[in-house]
């Protein structure tokens, strides 16, 4: 396709989903008014900003003191070495975020065969899972990065 | 006394939360696994919606049995798959949010609004979804209601989305020529529409400052913490997936009878009128109206099918069912085959007391008035003395606890 061509063709694309997107969005924000009272609208916007609060204002900025700690920490890790201790510590935070809504859950509406696990312990064994399987892979990848010196192969990065 | 310069402190701010790991081709990839997650979500949605609410064009795809285990389950699993993603997306794009000045135009505001309005409505659906799986409602709006029309805004969102950011998107869709553009350094790198350019060492896709992670090692993290949410949670729809079910609400197997319950008998206010030795189901058809007691039903040709049992939240239960096909009971007032039926529960009040079955699934011989479950009489929980079963419907027009059958 010729450059003219293709640069047509982006902008019908964006007139023809940006259309559709718009016409979208006014038939779902139409639609809560006939469904919702004004009180429950209320509640659902203040909800949607202390939704966008907590996001914006804990969660990243939280990420992001973490993120520099580790930058510190695994700076005398080889980077494959910082990337598994970033990714389980990743995983660790969003699977103990989902845990912890869960275990408050459980103290507000168990019922029968609905939040009967015993949420506390499994998330105990995910970590002790997380810790182990991440210490061993960190262990071995240190090991062999120090080998590979040893017998003059350069410390390799990650490959992009 | 100065004052401070509202662009040199959100510049200062950009920086504290700068990360050479961000770029355009970061942001279009994790763009691409959302975007597929919530129009999984959105699509299964509907689809759940219609068989609900069906309008005159719906479908209702009896078999495979299972296509609404499949369907819903899908729809849990991906919306609990896009909290990770929609987490590290947000996250690749942070400093666009500590942009100065924060408003440049007329179309700059609205672009920004749109967002806004994206982010917000993403983060409480995603959120609410989940904790709506718990049976839980800690907020002051209808669950159900505001879910459906916040989908309708959040994938027309993504639409607009989509055309907005479509020159950085394509800029960013194909690695290689991202990776060769990184190489040559950012004065030559691709357009980036207003995404996080590619970084000034021109190749932090392709390796790690010390400490960091590179592009692909943050998105192999994400790959695996999506992955590590979906398979502790998934083993509520997907039975391969059981033995890892950590933190999904519900497990296979459990509660009476080996099959979970989601409305209880105590929830339901039915307890004296099912266990009343007095009961009876009544079946009507224009002016023909017959009776049956229990023993009158269990004498009955009985029929037994190996069905799912699949709930709106997303668990799941295959089991065994035995009872009277439904199309034998509208036989025996009159009516023919390819009738509907407006079914009724013992239950006083509740959004679901009153089922309509369509025609499709009266015709359908795996639709049962069920009176035993796993080989033993239904557990009150589970609607005795009669409840419903029919193939690839959801749990909750799987009518528990019988008291009319009206042939329309």
């Amino acid at each position: 396709m010729n450059p003219s061509a293709a640069r047509n063709w982006v902008t019908a694309t964006r007139i023809v989903l940006g259309l559709a997107g718009i016409g979208l969005i006014g038939y779902g924000l139409l639609g809560l008014p006939t469904q919702l009272s004004p009180t429950q609208l209320v509640g659902l916007l203040t909800w949607m900003a202390l939704a966008v609060l907590l996001h914006d204002g804990v969660i990243v900025p939280l990420s992001t003191l973490t993120g520099a700690g580790l930058t510190r920490a695994g700076s005398r890790l080889r980077p494959v070495s910082a990337a598994v201790l970033r990714g389980a510590l990743m995983t660790g935070a969003v699977v103990s975020v989902i845990a912890g809504i869960l275990l408050k859950a459980q103290t507000e509406s168990r019922t029968i065969s609905a939040l009967e696990g015993d949420y506390a312990g499994n998330l105990v064994v995910f970590w002790a899972v997380l810790t182990i399987g991440a210490a061993v892979t960190i262990f071995t990848l240190e090991r062999t990065g120090r080998a590979r010196s040893g017998t003059g192969d350069s410390r390799q990065n990650v490959r992009p | 006394m100065q004052r401070p310069d509202p662009q040199k402190l959100t510049e200062a701010l950009a920086a504290r939360f700068a990360s050479p790991t961000r770029s355009t081709r970061l942001t279009v990839v994790l763009g691409r696994w959302l975007a597929l997650s919530f129009t999984v979500c959105f699509l299964t949605g509907l689809f759940s919606h219609g068989l609900q609410n069906p309008p005159s064009w719906m479908f209702f795809p009896a078999s495979p049995v299972w296509i609404y285990q499949l369907s819903q389950g899908l729809h849990v699993t991906a919306g609990i798959a896009s909290i990770p993603l929609l987490l590290a997306k947000l996250w690749s794009v942070y400093p666009e949010l500590l942009k100065w000045p924060p408003v440049k135009s007329l179309a700059h505001s609205l672009e920004r609004a749109s967002v806004a309005l994206f982010l917000a409505a993403s983060l409480l659906q995603l959120t609410t979804g989940l904790i709506n799986t718990y049976k839980w409602y800690p907020w002051p709006f209808p669950f159900r209601e505001t879910h459906y029309w916040l989908a309708w805004v959040i994938w027309g969102s993504l639409l607009l989305h989509i055309a907005v950011k479509l020159p950085a998107i394509i800029a960013g869709w194909n690695g290689r020529t991202v990776r060769r553009a990184e190489l040559r350094g950012p004065d030559r790198g691709p357009a980036t529409g207003g995404m996080p350019a590619p970084s000034a060492a021109g190749a932090q896709g392709l390796n790690a400052a010390p400490g960091r992670w590179s592009r692909r090692a943050f998105l192999t993290g994400v790959g695996v913490t999506t992955g590590a949410v979906v398979l502790t949670t998934a083993g509520q729809s997907f039975a391969w997936l059981s033995p890892l079910n950590l933190f999904a609400p519900r497990s296979m197997g459990t509660g009476p009878q080996s099959v979970p319950v989601n409305r209880t008998s105590a929830e339901a206010k039915v307890a004296d009128l099912a266990m009343s030795g007095h009961w009876s189901l009544a079946v009507t058809y224009k002016g023909t109206r017959r009776t049956f007691s229990l023993a009158e039903l269990q004498a009955l040709p009985q029929q037994e099918q190996e069905l799912p049992i699949a709930c709106v939240e997303g668990w799941s239960q295959v089991a065994r069912w035995r009872g009277v096909p439904i199309r034998d009971l509208v036989s025996a007032v009159g009516a023919p085959h390819d009738s509907a039926l407006r079914v009724t529960s013992l239950e006083p009040e509740g959004p679901y007391r009153h089922m309509s079955m369509p025609a499709k699934y009266v015709q359908d011989e795996r639709t049962l008035v069920a009176l035993e479950l796993n080989g033993a009489v239904l557990d009150l929980e589970h609607g005795y003395p009669a409840r419903i079963i029919a193939p690839g419907r959801p749990g909750v027009l799987q009518t528990k606890w019988l008291q009319t059958v009206e042939v329309l």
